[in-house]
């Protein structure tokens, strides 16, 4: 897999004298910089196109780290974001930034360093409880790391700490910065799966099925404990044996008993995002499933198609090893029922649930 | 106070075999009835005098005044009054001025507006065309509507036709131009043969594409189906009842799963022998699980005696399960 390139960048005036932007800048020398203001933005449609070219340096007045924006109506896992940037490289037809984000190009938020301090305070403040914090939300948490560093400045401040871990995913085979890292405690790195079909039509530029599944057993046996997500699942004529094939592949070459844990959640869209991407990837089969509107405006797979492709996938994880924390992404309780047999029944007993798998797996 | 500019024309009488009468760069009119036109001009003769600019071969070419020159040609007339704009009169000028003078006494249909802004990208940024003439067209201002409207022309004729005549809406046009020449024709006599509604064109074009790339169809082949020849082919139904039954195909065919758990849910109801006045409403979609019962009642007493009649209705306490022996496929 090879790196992306980068051909411009967009200095935000406030960014230039933070440490990380410096940093940047002094990897990519060759790269012409334009220097913008912080309110010069982008018109919608230059939005929708994204530009994954240019990389935008950013002095970020917001907060770094955010509750994940589940709803209320089906349940979250209490992951917490930490908004390092925003727009990812990979170009997945499917993504929801596509709708979500409000301007184009990767945007870097270049006082992280800076404001690790008070992220700090917020995790040391509440000892009881444990962060599950990570990267991968609003981008690729692997795939820019080569500019960004981003591993070298989280994995030694988060490592040190006593309630939390950091999760890292990806859908690259961007691993070299992490093994060569010497801090293994307290970090998860996980990896995005799909069938290889579904890689190969509407995960554009990311790694293949086995590029990542070899990246993840290289970081296995350098002592990483690992998480695997099938998210998006997509259903398709065919979907139950490839994503059988998927699973059949991790088998192969991952030891089970240090997956902390496995998600599974299933396709599924605001109704503006359809737009977005049918314009951006017209050749795209993701909507031809049946699609309904959920409790919280976005469609899903109606309902028992959804039970039936958790049942089916669960089921082959769980005959493969049957502690593999397996967790569903925005789900009811009814839906976690009849696909998994139990139901956390809400929010909160799942993070405890998913904070026990950490005290279990990672000698907390 | 801005200064007014004269516009320094003449006045000529021009043979018509001398005017160029084919829609040519200024023209922004389609699909028009000339009969009104012809009438007034009939009485009381033609009141404002065309535009017209001289071509290098000494005709004319039509700036503004396109339907009255027809008009007058139809009726016979062999030569008309027409104002003569200077040599140097721009063409962008041109363009202005039949655009105000169109705007001034009629509307335009889409398909109009879609021409005077295809004529105004030959001239200006597209930025500027948002900002300054997208407004005064009433047409929502951003670039995505812009090109909507710019797509128009590429379109066959029977579909211009028939969003000018808002008989198909235009947000389905544009959707129209992802797909091949056969394929839309197709949809545009499907939708403008009965009377659909713009909102159910735009679901319905949205499955017959889904439907056709689930199934690996031509979109041809998805409306060419047996069942919905029948229907367009009853003599005993009427428009709305044809579009209702080909909706109802249609959706039974892109949501097999869903409407396999409504008929479910609807024949284990009927099986209850739920008293008149009383409905079980299922979640939309079957998402949610809240299920609505509703009574209609006019005593009290009623009202009683119903709720004792479902308390002992045997199959009652199945009713949320109905609808789960649901196959998808």
């Amino acid at each position: 897999m090879k790196q992306f390139k980068i051909r411009r960048i967009l200095l935000e005036r406030g960014a230039e004298n933070d440490s990380l932007a410096q940093k940047i800048l002094k990897k990519l020398p060759n790269i012409p910089i334009e220097n913008v203001k912080p309110d010069e933005l982008a018109s919608r449609e230059d939005i929708e196109e994204m530009d994954k070219e240019s990389l935008r340096l950013i002095h970020f007045r917001g907060d770094f780290l955010k509750p994940c924006p589940g709803t209320r109506r089906y349940i979250c896992c209490g992951y917490q974001i930490l908004n390092v940037g925003i727009n990812c490289p990979m170009d997945c037809s499917y993504c929801f930034l596509q709708s979500y984000i409000n301007q184009p190009s990767f945007r870097i938020f270049t006082n992280l360093e800076d404001r690790l301090n008070s992220i700090g305070e917020i995790i040391d403040s509440s000892p009881d409880k444990i962060f599950r914090i990570g990267t991968g939300e609003f981008t690729d948490s692997l795939s820019l790391d080569y500019v960004t560093g981003w591993t070298d400045l989280l994995l030694p401040f988060f490592s040190n700490r006593k309630n939390c871990i950091l999760e890292l995913k990806t859908k690259t085979s961007f691993i070299k910065d992490l093994i060569e890292s010497r801090y293994r405690k307290r970090i998860v790195v996980s990896w995005s799966l799909n069938t290889p079909r579904i890689i190969a039509n509407e995960e554009h530029m990311s790694a293949s099925l086995k590029s990542r599944i070899l990246a993840a057993q290289e970081c296995q046996k350098a002592g990483f404990v690992l998480a695997f997500h099938f998210d998006p699942l997509i259903n398709y004529q065919g979907w139950a044996d490839e994503y059988k094939e998927t699973v059949h592949l991790l088998e192969r070459y991952i030891d089970p008993e240090s997956i902390i844990w496995i998600s599974l959640g299933s396709f599924r869209y605001m109704p503006n995002l359809k737009w977005v991407i049918m314009k951006r990837f017209p050749e795209t089969n993701i909507f031809n499933g049946e699609f309904v509107p959920g409790l919280d405006g976005k469609f899903r797979y109606f309902k028992p198609i959804r039970v039936e492709m958790y049942a089916n996938l669960s089921e082959i994880l769980k005959k493969w090893y049957n502690d593999l924390g397996i967790y569903l992404c925005m789900e009811s309780d009814d839906v976690w029922r009849q696909s998994l047999g139990w139901s956390p029944e809400n929010s909160a007993n799942l993070s405890s649930y998913l904070d026990n798998r950490i005290r279990k797996l990672m000698a907390y | 106070m801005m200064k007014k500019e004269l516009l320094k024309s003449t006045i000529l009488n021009v043979d018509i075999s001398d005017i160029d009468l084919k829609p040519g760069p200024f023209c922004m009119s389609f699909n028009f009835n000339l009969k009104p036109i012809k009438a007034s001009i009939g009485k009381f003769g033609v009141l404002n005098p065309p535009y017209l600019l001289k071509k290098s071969d000494s005709n004319f070419i039509v700036v503004a005044g396109y339907r009255r020159l027809l008009s007058v040609k139809e009726l016979g007339w062999k030569d008309i009054l027409c104002q003569i704009l200077p040599n140097d009169f721009s063409p962008f000028q041109a363009l202005l001025l039949n655009l105000n003078d169109n705007l001034i006494h009629r509307k335009f249909n889409n398909i109009e507006k879609g021409m005077v802004l295809q004529r105004l990208i030959g001239f200006l940024k597209r930025e500027e065309i948002v900002t300054n003439f997208m407004p005064i067209l009433n047409i929502a201002t951003n670039k995505q509507t812009l090109e909507l409207f710019l797509g128009l022309e590429e379109l066959e004729e029977e579909i211009k036709v028939s969003i000018a005549e808002e008989r198909l809406s235009l947000r389905v046009a544009g959707f129209m131009r992802n797909i091949g020449r056969d394929d839309r024709l197709r949809i545009n006599d499907l939708f403008t043969s009965l009377k659909w509604t713009f909102n159910q064109q735009w679901e319905t074009i949205q499955w017959i594409i889904e439907i056709a790339s689930r199934e690996g169809r031509t979109i041809k082949e998805v409306i060419d189906d047996r069942h919905i020849i029948e229907v367009l082919n009853n003599d005993r139904m009427n428009n709305p009842q044809k579009v209702k039954a080909i909706v109802k195909i249609l959706k039974a065919r892109r949501f097999p799963s869903l409407l396999e758990a409504e008929k479910l849910f609807k024949k284990g109801l009927s099986n209850l022998s739920l008293p008149l006045g009383v409905k079980i409403i299922p979640p939309p979609f079957f998402e949610g699980i809240d299920y609505r019962l509703e009574i209609v009642f006019t005593k009290g007493q009623e009202l009683k005696e119903e709720l004792a009649y479902l308390y002992n209705l045997p199959g009652l306490e199945e009713v949320t399960d109905f609808w789960k022996g649901a196959e998808h496929r």
